[in-house]
């Protein structure tokens, strides 16, 4: 359901600010976002900023945050990339559990929806793997890039309105790339799975989530080939 | 809190199996009045200056009306395919949700009848 204000404990009110020591040189202004759960307030906890992070190379989709406005991986973007001061916010129009860092637990449960894993009845050959060509081993190559950051399913307004049933471009990217797996036998069963005029048809196009992939990928195309095989097998 | 699992929230109801043919009809729709948009823009850049009975012998044309009353019908089909993406998109409440469909597919058919009517007011003469 469309929320336009945040709740009063989360407006955002002036904080603190630290000056940078004497002397420094190649300075910048950093302006966070904090929420602290106990308070209600943020800006009262000062010792400990909280974000989550590990591989600090893109890889681990960890440390996805809204950055200059848009959302990205804070480990591999630049402060030179930005100009003027560097406001960091959490992901859009998530729970935030503390400070840069939101709940996902629903994101994670529709990525776990679409069965994110090679469904089959045929049994894999008992002396080698199962095997696809080349060419269809590149189809999947780049959705299978994807480290579930969640940049692109809280860049998209269809996810913010109605993520309650929207699955969003990062769990319908994950199923187009179990969908076009040549190894994979449940594709007609996906297929019904997403055909729901909220699971998959509140993707309006609007490419959002192709402009904030961190990785490059383009999750709204992967759902534009979604629909049309709903209709091929219609026609 | 709730006690349900989050997957269990996110699988719910399941699948509701449809929505492709609101997808496609959405898409055929929005090409066939480009169409007719375009026969009647150029039927009525002919007629400049044409005298109101000119034009009203140019509605009466069995062709002229056919096209006339589905373009009444394609443009009301095609708003109410798009309002309800818009109502689906915007109205969270559920019940609301279908109430204010039901509202705007009852007016867009009570139009679309009025258009028709008119268009084969004019093409069977009445209203002449
Ligand atoms: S293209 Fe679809 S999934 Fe991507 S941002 Fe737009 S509505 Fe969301
Ligand atoms: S598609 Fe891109 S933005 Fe979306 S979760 Fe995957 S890596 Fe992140
Ligand atoms: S820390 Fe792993 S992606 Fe940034």
């Amino acid at each position: 359901m469309p929320q336009f204000k945040l709740p009063e404990n989360s407006r955002v009110q002036p904080g603190k600010t630290h000056p940078a020591p004497a002397g420094a040189r190649d300075v910048r202004t950093f302006k966070v976002y904090r929420f602290d759960p106990d308070s209600g307030e943020k800006n009262e906890v000062d010792s400990t900023l909280t974000f989550r992070r590990s591989c600090r190379e893109g890889i681990c989709g960890s440390c996805a945050m809204n950055i200059d406005g848009v959302n990205t991986l804070a480990c591999i973007k630049a402060t030179s990339e930005i100009r003027g001061d560097v406001k960091i916010y959490p992901l859009p129009h998530m729970p935030v559990i503390k400070d840069l860092v939101p709940d996902l637990t629903n994101f994670y449960a529709q990525y776990a929806s679409v069965k994110p894993w090679l469904q089959t009845r045929t049994p894999a050959p008992p002396d080698r793997e199962r095997l696809q060509s080349k060419d269809d081993q590149e189809k999947i190559d780049r959705p299978s890039a994807c480290i579930l950051c969640a940049c692109c399913s809280t860049s998209c307004p269809s996810y913010w309105w109605n993520s309650d049933r929207y699955l969003g471009p990062a769990a319908l990217l994950a199923a187009y790339r179990w969908i076009i797996d040549t190894r994979d036998e449940a594709t007609g069963e996906r297929l019904d799975d997403l055909e729901d005029p909220f699971r998959l048809y509140r993707c309006h196009t609007i490419m959002n989530c192709a402009q904030a992939c961190p990785k490059d990928l383009n999750p709204a195309k992967a759902i534009a080939e979604i629909k049309k095989m709903i209709a091929e097998r219609q026609h | 809190m709730s006690l349900k699992s989050p997957l269990r929230r996110v699988t719910y109801l399941g699948s509701a199996k449809g929505g492709s043919g609101h997808w496609f009809a959405q898409r055929m729709s929005a090409v066939a009045l480009v169409l007719l948009g375009l026969w009647l823009v150029a039927a009525l850049a002919t007629m400049g200056g044409a005298s109101h009975a000119n034009v009203v012998a140019w509605l009466s044309s069995p062709v002229a009306a056919a096209f006339a009353v589905l373009l009444v019908l394609v443009a009301a089909w095609h708003a109410v395919l798009g309002l309800q993406v818009v109502i689906e998109d915007y109205v969270g409440a559920k019940g609301q949700r279908l109430a204010v469909l039901i509202v705007v597919k009852f007016v867009f058919a009570v139009a679309a009848v009025i258009g028709v009517l008119a268009v084969l007011r004019i093409a069977f003469g009445v209203a002449a």
